[in-house]
This record gives structure tokens, sequence and C-alpha cells, in this order.
């Protein structure tokens, strides 16, 4: 399924994917820039096969996705997958397109508004990722939301001459700081 | 890939699949034996959907699916994902299910020993995954033994009997099975200087 709306702060929000940003999608896993800890840079996906990958994703009853917006344009996406719903636990994920605006915060808010709906709305138990080791802003940003350390795993690929490690890390309910839940959950007459 | 071929083991013997197989993986998946101790390569279902979903397993292109014989039956089923392109040629071993009426006959040992040596012997690979469930001792008794060796531990992840159980990631590299494995288990007589 695709999340709901939820607007954030700096003009970052999250909202329910449309095709057109899938098409987008499409193009930047295939920029270096983007994939340096990402995927292998070739894909089975054309922008005409987007519109399939859209309806699958949209009609998908163990994902959650969003698309991430930061002042109105689509930049990112991000989402749980592989939700197991008798474990309550899912894989989360996260991918900032547009290189020229990393370093803004845009992936801690993300993952903030994304991480208050998993627990507030889909009463998840657990929350897990891999990230490569030195991809420190986005194992600093998970760490922000609650996500903590519980593995390394060693050599896991090769770019340009280096072998990186994976920084694994699980969240739970109780590990997410409470003065950083965000509206509609922190609001006063929001019905608890 | 997709269907394995066959890896004999002293005890046991992997083999390729088929449809005679699927009623005995249908009785496995709706075990609750099977269940507690590792997650199922699918639910259990009618005849018509498992001939399905073992079509759609010989389509896969890195996983590849045994089935485990000892003493002439049927015991047990393996699948495995195979492949590497950014990463080191690895293995990443998703089920490995000996039957519940098997257990306790050292099947698991032979047919896992006998695996990894295609795996590091055959295929070169150089290192092979897995996750277990933390309360799983046959496994990751087996697992220790192999050379496996945790690198990572998920917290609560599993839920079942009314609460929930942890789940060791390990990794055995290509050298632990050198050192422990490299000089007794072969696949072939090597050829030496008469190559």
């Amino acid at each position: 399924m695709f999340g709901p709306r939820i607007a954030g702060e700096n003009g970052i929000e999250l909202r329910p994917p449309v095709l057109e940003d899938y098409k987008l999608f499409t193009e930047w896993q295939m920029q270096p820039e983007v994939t340096r800890f990402w995927g292998p840079r070739f894909t089975t996906e054309t922008i005409a096969t987007a519109e399939e990958r859209f309806k699958r994703h949209l009609e998908s009853n163990d994902s959650v996705s969003w698309s991430i917006a930061y002042g109105g344009e689509t930049v990112g996406f991000t989402g749980i997958f592989d939700i197991s719903w008798t474990d309550r636990d899912g894989e989360t994920g996260i991918f900032i397109g547009r290189h020229e605006l990393y370093g803004k915060g845009i992936a801690s808010e993300a993952i903030r508004l994304r991480m208050a709906f998993i627990w507030n709305e889909m009463r998840l138990h657990r929350a897990h990722n891999w990230i490569a080791l030195a991809n420190q802003g986005s194992w600093r940003a998970n760490q922000k939301a609650g996500y903590s350390q519980i593995g390394t795993y060693p050599r896991s690929w090769f770019r340009s001459g280096e072998w990186f490690d994976e920084w694994l890390g699980e969240a739970f309910p109780s590990t997410f700081p409470a003065d950083k839940l965000p509206s509609p959950w922190r609001d006063e007459d929001h019905p608890k | 890939m997709a269907l394995g071929g066959i890896v004999r083991g002293k005890r046991t013997t992997l083999r390729t699949p088929t449809e005679d197989d699927l009623s005995a993986y249908s009785r496995w998946m709706a075990d609750m034996r099977v269940r507690r101790a590792a997650g199922v390569w699918h639910q259990p279902a009618m005849p018509a959907t498992w001939k399905e979903r073992l079509k759609e397993q010989a389509k896969e292109q890195r996983s590849v699916l045994w089935s485990i014989d000892a003493d002439g039956r049927l015991v047990g089923l393996a699948r495995a994902r195979v492949g590497g392109v950014e990463s080191a040629p690895s293995a990443h071993l998703q089920h490995f299910i000996i039957d519940p009426d098997q257990w306790r006959k050292g099947y698991g040992w032979d047919a896992a020993l006998a695996l990894h040596r295609y795996f590091f012997d055959y295929l070169d690979l150089k290192r092979s995954g897995t996750e277990l469930r933390g309360d799983n001792v046959a496994a990751l008794r087996i697992a220790e033994k192999l050379g496996y060796t945790e690198f990572g531990r998920g917290h609560q992840v599993h839920y079942r009997d009314g609460s929930y159980v942890d789940e060791s990631w390990l990794l055995m590299e290509r050298a632990a099975w050198d050192e422990r494995f490299g000089k007794t288990e072969r696949e072939y007589v090597p050829f030496g200087s008469a190559r």
C-alpha cells in the first residue's frame, strides 16, 4: 500500500507516490552520484515498466511506500517492506535521488515521520535495516529516530577499490524519542 | 540454477526436487515443530498451488532448491541464493528443513556438510550466510560446527508460542571451510600432477 500524507518540518513531507515519481526513481537509480551506497546501477526497470512497479507497490499487502517531497517536489522515497504481520516486523529503507540536496536533513525528517507512522498507526513491534557503514549520514539519521546498531556485516560490497561493511540496525516503539513525535500525534487535540 | 542437482553426502543426498516431493513439503510447512524452529518456504496449500510454486522455483535465476534424501526416502529440503555481482561470490542459505519425524538422526549435519562442500569446493564461493532463530539449538550447533560465526543479532524478531525470540545472523568465510574441511571434504579426487 501507499502511506498517507504526513507533513514535517522545513518543507519536508511524506506523501503517497504518483506514477510520475516512479519514472523519476527509475532514472535516479542509474546515476553514479546516488548509487555509491545503493544498487549495482543496472536494472530491468524501464520507464515503460514503471507503471507495473507502481501498481505492484500500490497493491502490496506487506509494504508501505511513500514519496519524499521537499518544497513540493518529489526528491526520494522511503517505506517499510517485507512486513511480517505475525512477527510485526519489517525492513525500512530510504533513498534520496536528488544528490544536490544531501546534507539538508531531508532523510532525518523523512525517517522521523515514517517511524512515527509505523509505531502509532501500524502497531508494529520492530523495524530493522542494513545501511552502508560508510554512509554515516544515513545511519545517523536512523539513530535519531531510535535505531541502534546490532551488528556489522563485513565486506558486503565493493566500490572503487575498497570493501564496504554494513551497519545493521533495529528499532522498537520504546526507542523512538518522545520529544520528537511529529504532528498530528503530538497535537493536544489529537485523539489518543 | 533454480533446481539443484545431485550433491552426495555420506548418509544423505541432495537432489533435484520433483512433483512427487510436494505433498511432503506441504506437510512439513503445516507442522508446528517446523514452524517453531524456522521460517517456512511457503504456507501450506493445495497440490495445484505447490506445482505452480515448483514451476516458479525452476524459473528462479539466483536461488536453488534441493530435496534431501536419506535411506531411500525424502527427509528434507534446502534452498539457497547463490550469486554476487558487487559482493564476493556467496551463498545465502534461506531454508534448510528436515522432516521432524527424522530429527536427531544426523541427517541435518550430513546434508549441511555436503551442501557447504558444494558451495566452497565446487562453486568456489567465498562465503555463506544464514539466519537462525536464537533458540534453534540443533541448527546453531550445526552452524557452529561448520564454521559460522555471529555478526549480528536481532532482538525479539520472531513471534510464536506467545513470545518473541531473537534471530542470530551468521556468516561463514571460505577460510573457515578450508581450515576445517578443505583437506578432507572434496567433491572430486584432485587430478594433481596427472592433470
